[in-house]
């Protein structure tokens, strides 16, 4: 009775990569991530309120440069087995991507203030929330198309195209081999019957366009198969240890 | 106000969640679950979604609880009122917010005598630059503490 009971278990490989570079196609092989040149064209030309995409390498240490409002950094990781929460999930280190956006006349994605500027001024690096000193970062920067009244739909466009080319990554690494990896982590969720019982409440944003979150992604961090917290009301939902250490939530503040 | 650049939580931090790792990982601490409450623009909303919480976390019988938000302002209402409701309960509540010296709170109520300011701003400010005011490992450790103590006290 007074054992810890283990409900769940979800293992979190990572692969860590030293180098990012442009190629013919996404792939991932002895610590290097490759990704496709041509990509972006194709992304283009699925969203019709993007006008362009431009997908660039920003090596570490290279931080002097502008960049439109910093919309979310986002970790690459997928299942391998299992649903979120359980089971086997993939993960990059040492790269990041890094979404951002400005319609064609220049207007900022961000609704509450944005963070358009010289990069190594705009973001604190090291943080829980950010890459550090030595990760590469993908700067995915999307132009959307002028005078379109600021809706969800606008920056959602962006999302979507940005975790369309994320998918991309994710299936060079549903094919690394597990035993490949640089660090594995068990996480369980458990019952300790006689600790004090505690629960995290999180408020989120959820009221518009960049003021929203997703929950319940077909893949950990990502934006398809998902539900947004408006849609659902803004009602609370629980979500267990392990389902959001598995990216069970996406933010799209 | 909403949310500004310097305290939204990406992704990423979603995904190596510091308030997560130190409350999980407290063998004194039973974690039951994250729950996590959206903010409407309605004020009638606004209050039905914090008693829903509340509900929530009585139902799940919690003996206290740590509420967290990403946005100051108007997210304060919500914020206030979501915090009341669990202590209207008689359920120990803790909060962690950004305040600064520009968040001060729009309204408040006697449950929110414990809350941790995760300010890093020198000014105390919205900067504008990403993941300067977020929850760090010490911001949480300091709430749990303070919900230990205050379950202590309480009887919990």
């Amino acid at each position: 009775m007074n054992k810890e009971k283990i409900l769940r278990r979800l293992v979190i490989k990572a692969f860590h990569i030293d180098k990012v570079e442009v190629g013919d196609k996404n792939s991932i092989d002895k610590r290097m991530l490759t990704i496709d040149k041509e990509i972006s064209k194709n992304l283009v030309k699925n969203e019709e309120l993007i006008e362009d995409i431009n997908i660039k390498i920003i090596k570490p240490g290279q931080h002097d440069i502008y960049v439109n409002t910093i919309m979310d950094i986002i970790p690459v990781s997928t299942k391998v087995l299992g649903k979120i929460g359980e089971g086997i999930t993939h993960t990059l280190t040492g790269v990041y991507v890094m979404l951002t956006g400005a319609d064609s006349k220049g207007k900022q994605m961000h609704e509450f203030g944005s963070s358009e500027g010289i990069l190594k001024e705009q973001l604190v690096l090291g943080k829980a929330g950010t890459p550090s000193k030595d990760d590469y970062i993908i700067h995915f920067d999307v132009t959307l198309k002028p005078d379109i009244p600021y809706e969800r739909k606008l920056p959602l466009s962006a999302f979507k195209a940005c975790d369309e080319f994320i998918q991309g990554i994710r299936m060079a690494l549903k094919g690394l081999d597990g035993r490949d990896s640089t660090e594995s982590h068990e996480y369980l969720d458990k019952i300790r019957p006689n600790s004090k019982k505690v629960v995290i409440v999180k408020q989120i944003a959820g009221q518009g366009a960049m003021y929203d979150n997703q929950l319940f992604s077909d893949e950990p961090s990502g934006v398809s198969g998902g539900k947004s917290i408006i849609d659902i009301g803004n009602v609370p939902m629980i979500i267990s240890p392990n389902e959001y250490r598995d990216g069970a939530l996406r933010a799209m503040t | 106000m909403g949310i500004g650049p310097s305290t939204k939580e990406t992704s990423l931090h979603h995904f190596r969640d510091p308030l997560l790792d130190v409350v999980s990982g407290d063998k004194d601490i039973d974690l039951m679950g994250i729950m996590v409450v959206g903010t409407p623009q309605d004020n009638k909303e606004k209050y039905f979604v914090g008693q829903r919480a509340a509900a929530w976390a009585e139902a799940m019988r919690a003996d206290g609880v740590i509420i967290s938000v990403d946005g100051w302002g108007n997210s304060h209402v919500d914020y206030a009122n979501t915090i009341e409701e669990i202590g209207k309960r008689g359920i120990p509540v803790v909060g962690l917010s950004f305040v600064g010296t520009q968040a001060k709170f729009v309204v408040t109520n006697n449950y929110m005598d414990t809350i941790v300011d995760f300010n890093k701003s020198k000014e105390g400010i919205e900067t504008q630059v990403v993941g300067e005011n977020n929850v760090a490992v010490l911001d949480a450790k300091k709430a749990l503490a303070f919900l230990k103590l205050k379950m202590r006290k309480e009887g919990k």
